[in-house]
């Protein structure tokens, strides 16, 4: 009797509360465990390191997507790629009084302290692609080295097993330096595999630089079949070198990543690129806050949440007639959704 | 002042010889300064010759001169504004904007090649004639005036799209899809090569670098009006008591500056076919270090057009040729640096030194 009476109280503050603040995803409020059970009185922050530039745009809105769909209060806190800052941030956040933190990228050295500090707090921590050497705070990644494999995988399948090849590479990026370790598997796994030249810079606009350089690599190496460039500023720069070196049918180019931009790159006429692996960065936004999620039910994701990625290519493009983001996660499921850190209760952002 | 008194030392020094001595070296310090940078240029394009596999050839040539195109205009404008002894730290974000502006011009609003190009200019010489009247007319230092515009202007480019970077197809913030294309006319800015020997050989930037430093060099040496903006560097009060109207010559040097600013910053958009989420920091500090390292070149030791072009050639050289070694990308900052280091050893040392026994 008593349970009964429970469910109906909770169905009642639901209705109420999704009557009050409209119809979003809150329809199934009541069904969610506690604290989410009167979601609005949940806050969650998210604290970021790095934020310029598409995906971090596109991780934000996923972010928010996932956040809104639970009801929660997000705040978002920017620290422009300062690490001191946005440790500070984290105890910021503390002060705030939020249930739970998502650490978005940042310095291993700077946010093991602070997210510790969170922890001592009663608060409950997940890392996007920062490791803060914490068992209690999950990992959520992109899987780079699935990446990177993916778009291997293809480049072996496109052009077999022997191949002189130019590398974009910039040592000391997270992301890069894990897809770097693929990329150094392969060399091994394929000796006929020939890495003529390696180079890469981050100067910004990065696309305009490393189209600069990869001029002066292609005079030295004229024989180079493949690019790997496993970020895609880095293969947009190499497109437009081979195209004004005019070798747009001599070479191809293969990258990991995806935005609108480059999806008009792959697709014109004759383009060198002929596949890119990327995942959804609103999917690992939204994968991000799914994960704080469970943690504060009490539920335990996993010590790490993995996306998968998905593989693109020219043909999938040209066949779906595919010309944006929007396009891609409507004709291609497995990049508008991924089933990590998923739960029976947990609400999902509106397709 | 102490290297005065050193070399009047010297010069009391007794005996023939020694006079004729310290004559000789005056004149190998001569011809170091005057012709060490070019020199030293020469060289480095044997050494890549002879050591960088293909760097030897027109193609690399028209390469290394399109990969400095972009800076060195922006050099150009900033050697403008230190020759009436001002600095501009906006050009960097004045381009990225520009850039950002074309792409919205054309993409989102669906305008001509025509229009963007105009609007850009006028956004590039509005923001030269803010810039000129904030440090003209409120008296804000230049290095602070400027410093404010650059990170006005990194934030204001990314408002309209909330921070995305501008492409066909993209999605705008309130959900519509931007169906614009970038104008083939406009692309054929960045991208269109015209025969010169060689069939598709010389790149439309490269024809707008060596135009504009034509020009810039033109007005600043040749023209009364450059004659006056160099003295109004170099004795702002004198100048104004000769009857200059000191102002209206700062104010000009930032316009030339966001024009020319603006200028690169549609040949980068051209180039890359979309508009790019960019602060612009490299090229702002890529375009000091070339038109710093200008003042080396003959000696000038003091801003100029050709010396800064040779400047920006110098350090595209250089970077072009290691990259054709697989130098690491951390090598080119450090070679960037050293080229600045000895640079300015050359103008305020050994200049300082010639200018001091005169």
């Amino acid at each position: 009797m008593k349970l009964l009476r429970r469910t109906t109280l909770a169905l009642f503050a639901g209705l109420a509360a999704s009557a009050a603040i409209g119809a979003g995803g809150l329809a199934h409020a009541a069904d969610m465990p506690a604290p989410f059970d009167k979601p609005g009185d949940v806050k969650i922050a998210l604290v970021r390191y790095l934020s310029t530039g598409d995906f971090f745009q596109a991780y934000l809105s996923g972010v928010e997507a996932q956040a809104k769909a639970l009801g929660v209060d997000l705040r978002v806190l920017d620290s422009r790629q300062d690490a001191a800052l946005q440790a500070d941030m984290v105890d910021q956040a503390i002060a705030l009084g939020v249930n739970g933190i998502i650490i978005q990228h940042g310095l291993t050295e700077s946010m093991k302290e602070a997210a510790q500090r969170a922890v001592d707090a009663g608060i409950r921590v997940v890392a996007f692609d920062v490791n803060v050497e914490n068992p209690k705070v999950p990992q959520i990644e992109q899987s780079d080295r699935d990446l990177a494999r993916l778009a291997l995988e293809q480049a072996v399948a496109d052009n077999g097993e022997s191949w002189k090849a130019g590398y974009v590479y910039v040592a000391g990026i997270a992301p890069l330096d894990r897809r770097d370790e693929t990329w150094k598997m392969f060399k091994e796994k394929y000796p006929g595999i020939e890495e003529k030249a390696m180079f890469g810079t981050l100067d910004n606009p990065i696309a305009n630089s490393v189209a600069n350089q990869t001029r002066s690599v292609l005079q030295a190496n004229p024989d180079i079949q493949v690019m790997f460039a496993p970020y895609d500023e880095f293969a947009k720069g190499v497109k437009i070198a081979v195209d004004e070196a005019g070798l747009t049918s001599d070479i191809k180019i293969y990258s990991a990543d995806v935005s609108t931009a480059d999806i008009s790159a792959m697709r014109e006429p004759d383009s060198a690129w002929a596949a890119t692996a990327a995942t959804n960065p609103a999917v690992v936004g939204e994968v991000s806050v799914r994960a704080l999620a469970i943690l504060l039910t009490g539920g335990e994701p996993g010590a790490s949440v993995i996306v998968p990625p998905t593989l693109i290519t020219q043909k999938m493009l040209n066949d779906n007639d595919i010309k944006n983001m929007e396009d891609l996660s409507a004709k291609l499921p497995q990049f508008a959704h991924a089933d990590a850190a998923m739960t029976d209760w947990m609400p999902l952002p509106p397709r | 002042m102490s290297l005065d008194q050193t070399e009047t030392g010297r010069q009391q020094d007794p005996g023939d010889s020694g006079v004729a001595r310290a004559q000789r070296s005056n004149r190998i310090l001569d011809l170091a300064i005057r012709y060490g940078f070019l020199t030293l240029l020469v060289g480095l394009v044997i050494f890549f010759s002879v050591f960088a596999n293909g760097f030897a050839g027109p193609r690399s040539a028209v390469f290394v001169f399109q990969s400095v195109a972009i800076t060195g205009i922006l050099a150009l404008g900033v050697t403008c504004t230190l020759v009436v002894g001002g600095f501009d730290l906006s050009i960097g974000s004045v381009a990225t904007s520009a850039m950002m502006l074309s792409a919205y011009m054309m993409v989102v609003l669906g305008q001509s090649a025509v229009v963007s190009i105009i609007a850009c200019l006028a956004m590039g010489a509005f923001i030269g004639l803010i810039n000129g009247l904030l440090i003209v007319k409120t008296r804000v230092p230049d290095l602070l005036a400027t410093l404010g515009m650059m990170f006005l202007l990194v934030g204001l480019q990314r408002i309209p799209t909330e921070g995305r970077s501008i492409a066909t197809g993209m999605t705008m913030p309130d959900g519509s899809t931007a169906d614009g294309t970038f104008s083939p006319l406009f692309l054929q800015l960045g991208r269109h090569r015209f025969d010169f020997f060689l069939e598709k050989l010389l790149p439309v930037p490269v024809l707008f670098l060596i135009g504009i430093a034509i020009l810039v060099w033109v007005f600043l040496e040749l023209t009364r009006h450059g004659r006056l903006m160099y003295a109004i560097g170099s004795n702002e009060r004198a100048a104004s008591l000769a009857g200059t109207n000191v102002n209206r010559y700062k104010i000009l040097a930032y316009v030339i500056s966001g024009v020319l600013a603006s200028i690169a910053g549609m040949l980068l958009s051209a180039r890359l076919g979309r508009g790019d989420i960019a602060s612009g920091t490299n090229l702002l500090l890529d375009a000091v270090a070339a038109s710093l390292i200008g003042f080396a070149v003959l000696g000038a030791a003091k801003p100029n057009a050709f010396g800064t072009a040779i400047g920006a050639l110098f350090v595209g050289i250089l970077l072009q040729g290691l990259t054709m070694m697989n130098a690491p990308y951390y090598t080119q900052d450090f070679v960037k640096g050293a080229v600045l280091v000895i640079a300015l050893v050359f103008t305020f040392s050994l200049s300082a030194r010639r200018t001091g026994s005169h």
